[in-house]
């Protein structure tokens, strides 16, 4: 369960403040997609930062797991992303001189896991994202979609508690992004990860569990979370 | 993260880029390659400057001299002394050595031998049937490395003689080796008038070589026994004071660690002793200076280098923002961002320490025949020898360096914003 409390972040001083969060409150339980919606400028990535620890609200909690990691010290928040998050971003990041293989091995070493446990989980994720046969490929020999799977595999490599997606299919076609998100509730749901995505495409959060509407720092609107078990047929609208 | 997956993460971003990796490390490699020259310049010329005070002195052996007064204001009346002495005009004077000191000097602990220095002006040096020519003749020393055309010193007594190869060709042997077993005839003549002179009749025994490393106070003249010059010397000297009185003596010492020690008792006797490395010090303090000079370029040259290191290590923090940005965001923490660009700096390091000091070893491996030919120093004489510790010292100490200089850049990389770092465009 991740709960966030009354969370509040500024920017800039005495006249000239700027609220990017304004008294932020809700809880996401353990295992549900969760889309942050929001035009650009709302805040809506501010608030992904913060739960992930990398920002540092002035006021507010984030409780995971029973954690406050606003009140941990940087060592244990690097940890706790570490071992239990992990992230995709819209332009990939993948490493493009590395092979697909150092791409997906680096969250595993960053949390110290041995060269032999390492091979086995890396192979599995590059299969569980059909690039088992690039493992040896360089990065940038990748097309944008495989780019983005490999980005996927980077992700769940480490079977985080919370997967955070900035915006993850915005550089993809339709056909390709839907393969990605195909994936990514796939394997959140099997593995009972907590998948919170920033975006402001209304149909990649239509098929999420929870959506959250920012605006102007403020939640605009929760909606009511939706049981797992309903599988609803998802239509995409034309445009 | 632990250090061999940084490590290798280090080493993987260098070889991504090849020619800028490579250029780097070659501006700290011209400060290794001139270290380890200079390095192996000063252990060469050490060794070279070795080799002359060997072949021209005896490191067991001191030379001792009586203290000469101070010669100050010739214009002040000086007391007369009984030892003898020689007296040179306008007051001067040199004092000499006798029996009885000679004497005094031998009761000193770990001396083995004490042998006075006859300087013998022989009239001429002849053979039958050849011209006289001018000479002078010195007692034969074992302990002193010379190089023979034929023959040997290994022992020279009695009437025995050894002979510069310059002598045994001027007195018409053809051969060094025609040299050996022949006579020649040694003439001095006395001091006192009306004493004549007289003829040594002495026997070659060996015939030396031209030496290229006695060029500092090498042997010129005939070199015989001991006994044969000491005659000599009594002969040219009789009726004269200082017949019995000697400029200086040669002490030799049992053990060569004991010279400083028996130096030392020397002095406090009111003698002056000076070592063999008294004498040939100024030799071995131009090498030092020589080599600090060296080492002075080589470090100039690490240093120019150390600012290529820290533009190229920040230039490539600023290329990599993105990649450090993500590394943070997966959780990598600050001290191993820094280590990340430390350890690619100790790799510069280590390869420049190794192209540097490799490109010397070879440089100076293919030089040393030329040089030794341009310097016509002697056979199997090297002016450039590599020790291995060299290397090491070099290697690490450039990579210890390389740390220091990635230190700057290090700490930007690890205070970068994963936010700022990955906000997308």
């Amino acid at each position: 369960m991740i709960e966030v409390k009354n969370l509040t972040k500024t920017y800039g001083k005495k006249q000239n403040v700027f609220m990017a969060l304004d008294d932020v409150s809700f809880t996401i339980p353990d295992g549900a997609s969760v889309a942050i919606l929001g035009k650009s400028g709302s805040g809506k990535s501010t608030l992904m930062h913060a739960m992930s620890g990398l920002d540092r609200p002035q006021h507010g909690e984030i409780v995971i797991d029973g954690e406050n990691i606003l009140k941990l010290k940087a060592k244990a928040v690097d940890k706790f992303r570490a071992t239990k998050m992990s992230f995709i971003f819209q332009s990939f990041f993948v490493q493009a001189n590395e092979t697909c293989f150092d791409n997906v091995s680096l969250p595993l070493e960053i949390a110290n896991v041995s060269g032999g446990e390492r091979r086995k989980k890396v192979i599995a994720a590059l299969e569980a994202v059909e690039l088992g046969d690039k493992i040896k490929s360089k990065a940038k020999n990748l097309s944008g979609g495989q780019k983005q799977r490999l980005a996927v595999a980077r992700a769940i490599v480490n079977s985080p508690k919370v997967l955070f997606a900035d915006e993850p299919t915005g550089n993809l076609d339709s056909t390709t992004g839907e393969v990605i998100e195909d994936l990514l509730f796939g394997h959140t749901k099997t593995n009972g990860t907590t998948l919170i995505i920033v975006t402001h495409d209304p149909d990649l959060a239509e098929k999420c569990d929870i959506q959250i509407r920012i605006k102007d720092g403020k939640i605009e609107s929760i909606s009511e979370p939706k049981k797992a078990e309903i599988k609803k047929p998802v239509t995409r609208r034309i445009q | 993260m632990r250090l061999r997956d940084i490590t290798r993460r280090a080493g993987r971003s260098l070889k991504n880029a090849k020619a800028r990796t490579l250029l780097t490390s070659l501006a700290i490699g011209v400060g290794a390659f001139t270290i380890t020259l200079s390095l192996a310049a000063g252990t060469g010329g050490k060794q070279y400057a070795e080799d002359i005070v060997s072949s021209n002195t005896n490191v067991k052996e001191l030379y001792v001299q009586p203290k000469q007064d101070a010669q100050g204001d010739s214009s002040q009346p000086k007391e007369y002394s009984d030892t003898p002495a020689l007296s040179y005009g306008g007051g001067f004077s040199l004092k000499l050595l006798e029996q009885s000191d000679i004497d005094k000097i031998t009761k000193i602990d770990g001396i083995e031998t004490v042998t006075p220095i006859y300087n013998v002006t022989a009239k001429y040096v002849t053979r039958e049937g050849q011209k006289k020519y001018q000479t002078s003749v010195e007692a034969f020393l074992s302990t002193i490395t010379q190089e023979y055309a034929a023959g040997s010193g290994d022992s020279v007594t009695g009437n025995e003689a050894i002979l510069p190869d310059t002598f045994s060709k001027a007195l018409g042997f053809e051969n060094p080796d025609d040299a050996i077993g022949q006579t020649i005839d040694v003439v001095v003549s006395g001091t006192i008038p009306g004493s004549g002179d007289k003829t040594f009749p002495l026997t070659i025994v060996g015939v030396t070589k031209k030496s290229e490393l006695a060029a500092v106070s090498g042997q010129s003249g005939i070199q015989a026994s001991s006994e044969i010059v000491k005659e000599m010397y009594q002969f040219s000297q009789k009726g004269t004071p200082i017949e019995n009185a000697y400029m200086g003596a040669t002490v030799l010492a049992q053990n060569e660690g004991d010279v400083e020690s028996i130096k030392e008792k020397i002095n406090q006797q009111g003698y002056d002793a000076q070592t063999a490395e008294d004498l040939m010090g100024f030799i071995f303090q131009f090498i030092n200076v020589l080599q600090g000079i060296l080492i002075g370029f080589g470090a100039l040259a690490v240093l120019t280098s150390v600012f290529g290191i820290i533009n190229t290590q920040y230039i490539s923090v600023l290329e990599r923002t993105q990649q450090i940005g993500l590394m943070k965001a997966l959780g990598m923490r600050r001290r191993d961002v820094g280590r990340l660009f430390k350890l690619e700096a100790a790799w510069i390091g280590f390869l420049g320490g190794a192209i540097g000091s490799g490109l010397a070893f070879a440089a100076g491996s293919a030089a040393n025949p030329w040089i030794r030919e341009t310097l016509t120093l002697g056979e199997n004489t090297n002016l450039l020898i590599f020790q291995p510790w060299v290397f090491g010292v070099v290697i690490i100490g450039l990579m210890l360096i390389s740390v220091g200089a990635g230190i700057m850049p290090a700490r930007k990389a690890a205070k970068l914003d994963p936010i700022e770092a990955l906000r997308t465009e």
